[in-house]
């Protein structure tokens, strides 16, 4: 198994206002699988994404990715690990203001020994005319291929995608997920995709439902819907 | 109610609590030196203003050849004067300084006594405090003179030598080569009397009005006693360097310290400018939501005006309470290290409070009031889209790509913080002005004490007196009186070499007027190489450079006392610098001030005469003579150099730090994403840390030829306004490696700090904010 996550436990705050937010959680992803994490606002399914991106540590439980255990790498190893393996996108994109597109893009480059091309990718992302502007010259949808072009211009294993199209309007979500799907099928990274949006699971390889920290649901879709199809 | 916003202030203090305190520190030092200084000042002028009554100083003063008798006298104060003698001897003295010793004064430029008490025996001396301090004298210790010994009973300081001018001529005064002393009316008579200087003070009858009018009388008088006595020396009080010196210098001092109080205010107050930009661009959304519910754009500027104002006001109460203790004795120490002042009596200045803190704050209020507004001008929608671009979108400034991506990355930081590195640069200019200032004068001194002493016209020039009697009037004394002092001159040192001299001023236009010494040189002269032309003179590069004078201009000089005017061409510029002088050949020289053909002054010699009488000898002219300005401004202002390096290096600091803290800040959640990323924290800081450095370095760079250009103006403004002479301002390589250290060596401090501060930026900022 690709990414595999045991006895997951994650708590904010302490003695009465305590908060348990992942109660003991397993999961299993296998290589190139497209994943999605559905839930409530609350069910810890954004903790869950930034402790599988080591960016915020488990009080229990381990993680393992590609036989790697995140639980025993200190900080410079857990930059490593990031720069190696994962890619990020953001509901609220976080684009460098004060680099152009295409320099947004070699933020994510340069992080890699082997990235892909720079403009090829800016074409597949369809915003290769664009690459010359800053981030305020775009629309959202626009600073959301230039975030994915930053996430995945290192070719990542994983790309972990924290609610994409929670700022986009239908048509534009739409487009990203497309984009999303095209990612997953022409380099073949394993996505794990936090959303609130119910009619993205049809895409997903994968679909787990979290509520109040705990999974309910783990199941694969035996039939996926094209990205392109999806109604809501 | 009350707007509930306030609540914040506090809590911005305590999360800001270092940005604040670096900047009150700032303010603080800088709003109480500067009040300390205005207040030490102020009761100083004021003492110094009072004295001028208090101690019935002079309105002039003049030599004579011989004593003046009664009906000269009288016929002196028929012109609307009163007379008073104030005869002196000028001694050397054992410690190898010169002394010049009056009787007590009871009539006319009183002594302040501020230390002991005056003499009362024949063997006691009551000596100028200042010399005391440079000679390590006190009281109680013993001066001596060959066989004679006083012992000093007090430290006085002489009304009318405020500062130590031997000669009004001088450059410089010298209070460690020479001093005043009084002793009882006993102890003058037992003085050597043929050494007794006949110097007579005026007071008016009726004070003249204005200094036209002043000047106007002065004239009138001196022709008055020139027509009934033998003038050697007349200087009226506005002229007087002994006396207005002093005066003139502290009210200088005064307008470069505000100058330098309103610059780090400014300063400053553009930092606050900053930070609140950036607390804008951070709290866009929280302002957009409250200008949306009904909060006028008066109550948020007031609101975030608030804790710089706060601050301010603090600063400025505490700087004023340290300026009134501590920095007050700091500056008036400064003054006595400098002058020989009178004492004084601290007083309430409001006008000191009013400058450093009613206007401090006027400025802060002002600069703040503006960037708020004008930041605060945009809708309540656009803070909620945090689109605070303004009409403009602004573009992106095309790098091309062929530059390695790190380097484009690093370019943008530049880019993106242009105001804060104008700030910066800005900054680092007066910061680097100062620490210039703080390091040249030292070398520029030692400089032009190697120049002189090794540019002498030559090791040794005697200057000759004619005896007194050699124009007494009567044809039989004056000849014999010839005689003896043409064999009493005659030398066989075989260096010697006989030149005329003949002292002219300048014309007094924009700044006062000022002596120079025109020298009658012999043809083939050992001393002097150059072939004069037939209508040319050459001047001293001094001259040329304190005058901006060139070959082929056509310099005009005046009788000191009298209205004749002479114009030379200038053939050339001799390099000569230890003083402003002209050369010419002698032979001509003789002939335009009609002194005769075998009229000589003096004598160049690489080596002493002892052949010659020594009642002959007016003055030698040696390196030890020449340089007299260079010990007095090291002793002066050595010690306040330091001060002004330390003061710059805090400046530089603090607004480093300043700025590169804001430009972390303004980037935390660019930084929080390169390290989501996987960005190292070395890496990171060098897109951030490394864009700062290389700011700096250029400003740094850029400095060090604007800080020359600078400094040469207000060197020469300075040089103009209070010096007689000139100094070369001369710059040591090594000052503008010393200025890049310690820039470089201040910011590296910063860098580590800002360093820190990258690795303490968490990765959860960039999910934050997500409005």
């Amino acid at each position: 198994m690709f990414l595999t996550i045991r006895g997951i436990r994650k708590s904010f705050g302490a003695g009465e206002s305590r908060v348990e937010v992942l109660k003991g959680l397993d999961l299993e992803v296998r290589k190139g699988e497209f994943c999605v994490l559905l839930g409530p606002s609350g069910s810890g399914k954004s903790t869950l994404l930034n402790i599988i991106g080591g960016i915020d540590g488990a009080d229990e439980g381990s993680i393992t990715i590609d036989g790697e255990r995140l639980e025993n790498m200190n900080e410079k190893k857990l930059s490593l690990y990031r720069r190696k393996h994962l890619g990020y996108i953001f509901q609220m994109y976080n684009l460098i203001p004060n680099l152009t597109v295409r320099e947004n893009v070699e933020v994510g480059a340069y992080l890699s020994d082997h990235p892909l091309d720079v403009d090829e990718l800016l074409h597949t992302l369809g915003i290769y005319d664009q690459q010359k502007k800053l981030p305020n010259q775009l629309s959202g949808g626009q600073q959301q291929r230039t975030a994915i072009g930053r996430a995945i211009v290192k070719n990542p294993d994983i790309l972990l995608c924290d609610e994409p199209t929670g700022a986009l309007d239908y048509n534009t979500s739409k487009e990203i997920l497309k984009l999303i799907e095209t990612v997953n099928q022409k380099y073949g990274n394993t996505i794990i995709m936090v959303t609130h949006n119910d009619a993205i699971k049809d895409m997903a390889d994968r679909v787990v439902r979290l509520r109040d920290g705990m999974i309910r649901k783990n199941y694969c879709n035996e039939q996926k819907i094209p990205a392109a199809e999806l109604e809501w | 109610m009350k707007n509930p916003l306030r609540k914040r202030v506090l809590r911005e203090l305590r999360e800001e609590i270092g940005k604040y305190l670096v900047v009150f520190i700032l303010l603080v030092t800088t709003i109480g030196f500067v009040s300390g200084f205005l207040v030490a000042d102020g009761s100083m002028i004021k003492a110094y203003n009072e004295s001028f009554e208090k101690y019935r100083i002079e309105d002039g003063n003049f030599r004579t050849a011989d004593e003046i008798h009664l009906s000269q006298r009288q016929q002196i104060e028929a012109e609307g004067v009163k007379i008073y003698d104030n005869f002196y001897i000028e001694t050397g003295m054992d410690n190898d300084s010169t002394l010049r010793i009056f009787q007590n004064r009871e009539d006319v430029d009183l002594v302040c006594l501020m230390q002991g008490e005056f003499p009362q025996a024949a063997d006691e001396i009551a000596i100028d405090r200042m010399y005391a301090d440079n000679n390590d004298l006190t009281v109680g210790d013993t001066l001596t003179r060959d066989d004679r010994a006083w012992t000093i009973t007090g430290l006085v300081a002489l009304s009318d030598y405020s500062a130590l001018f031997q000669n009004n001529n001088d450059s410089m005064f010298d209070s460690i080569k020479f001093g005043v002393a009084i002793v009882t009316k006993d102890g003058f008579s037992q003085l050597n009397q043929d050494l007794l200087q006949y110097n007579y003070s005026w007071i008016y009858e009726e004070k003249p009005k204005t200094e036209k009018e002043e000047k106007e009388r002065s004239e009138d008088l001196m022709k008055a006693i020139g027509k009934v006595a033998a003038l050697e020396d007349f200087i009226p009080q506005y002229l007087n360097q002994a006396i207005h010196f002093t005066g003139d210098d502290m009210g200088g001092d005064r307008a470069m310290m505000l100058m330098l109080l309103y610059i780090v205010i400014v300063i400053m107050a553009f930092v606050f400018g900053i930070t609140i930009s950036n607390t804008i661009r951070k709290e866009a959304g929280v302002i957009g939501t409250l200008r949306a519910s009904g909060y006028t754009k008066e109550e948020l500027i007031r609101h975030y005006m608030t804790l710089p104002i706060i601050v301010t006001l603090i600063g400025a109460a505490i700087g004023n309470l340290l300026g009134y203790t501590v920095f007050k004795d700091v500056c008036a120490e400064m003054y006595y290290g400098s002058y020989s002042l009178p004492t004084y009596v601290t007083i309430w200045n409001a006008e000191a409070f009013l400058l450093t803190t009613v206007v401090p704050l006027l400025i802060m209020l002002v600069v703040n009031y503006g960037i708020l507004r004008h930041r605060l001008k945009l809708s309540p929608l656009k803070f909620l889209r945090r689109d605070l671009s303004g009409r403009k979108r602004r573009k992106a400034i095309y790098l091309s790509t062929k530059i390695r991506f790190f380097q484009r990355f690093q370019l943008r930081v530049i880019f993106q913080n242009m105001s804060n590195y104008i700030v910066m640069l800005v900054g680092i200019l007066f910061a680097n002005l100062l620490l210039m200032f703080g390091l040249l004068l030292p070398s520029t001194l030692a400089h032009y004490e190697k120049e002189v002493q090794e540019n002498l016209l030559a090791e040794y020039q005697y200057l000759l007196t004619v005896p007194v009697s050699a124009v007494s009037g009567n044809k039989l004394d004056e000849a014999f009186a010839l005689l003896d002092f043409y064999l009493g001159t005659k030398t066989r040192n075989e260096d010697a070499e006989k030149f005329s001299v003949y002292a002219l001023n300048t014309l007094p236009e924009k700044y006062k007027s000022e002596e120079i010494l025109l020298y009658g040189i012999i043809p083939k002269s050992s001393y002097i190489q150059t072939d004069f032309e037939e209508d040319g003179v050459y001047i001293s590069r001094s001259y040329a450079e304190k005058y901006r004078l060139k070959e082929g201009d056509t310099i005009t000089l005046k009788e000191k006392y009298e209205d004749d005017t002479y114009s030379f061409r200038i053939a050339g510029i001799y390099e000569y610098t230890a003083s402003l002088c002209v050369f010419m050949p002698q032979e001509e020289l003789n002939k335009t001030f009609s002194l005769g053909d075998e009229y000589f002054s003096g004598y160049f010699s690489a080596a002493p005469i002892t052949d010659i009488k020594e009642k002959y000898i007016g003055s030698v002219l040696d390196a030890d003579a020449l340089t007299k300005i260079t010990r007095q401004l090291t002793v002066s202002m050595g010690g306040m150099m330091g001060l002004v390096n330390g003061f710059a290096v805090l400046i530089f600091v603090v607004l480093i730090y300043l700025l590169s803290k804001i430009i972390i800040e303004k980037n935390a959640q660019a930084i929080s994403m390169t390290k989501i990323l996987g960005y190292t924290n070395g890496e990171i800081s060098r897109l951030y840390i490394v864009s700062t450095s290389i700011v700096v370095v250029v400003c740094l760079l850029v400095s060090l030829p604007v800080e020359r250009w600078v400094m040469e103006i207000l060197f020469r403004e300075m040089m103009l306004a209070s010096i007689s002479g000139w100094i070369t301002l001369w710059v040591d390589p090594m000052i503008y490696v010393e200025m890049f250290a310690a820039g470089a060596g201040s910011y590296l401090v910063v860098a580590f700090l800002e360093y820190r501060r990258i690795r303490r930026v968490p990765m959860d900022e960039a999910l934050k904010n997500v409005e």
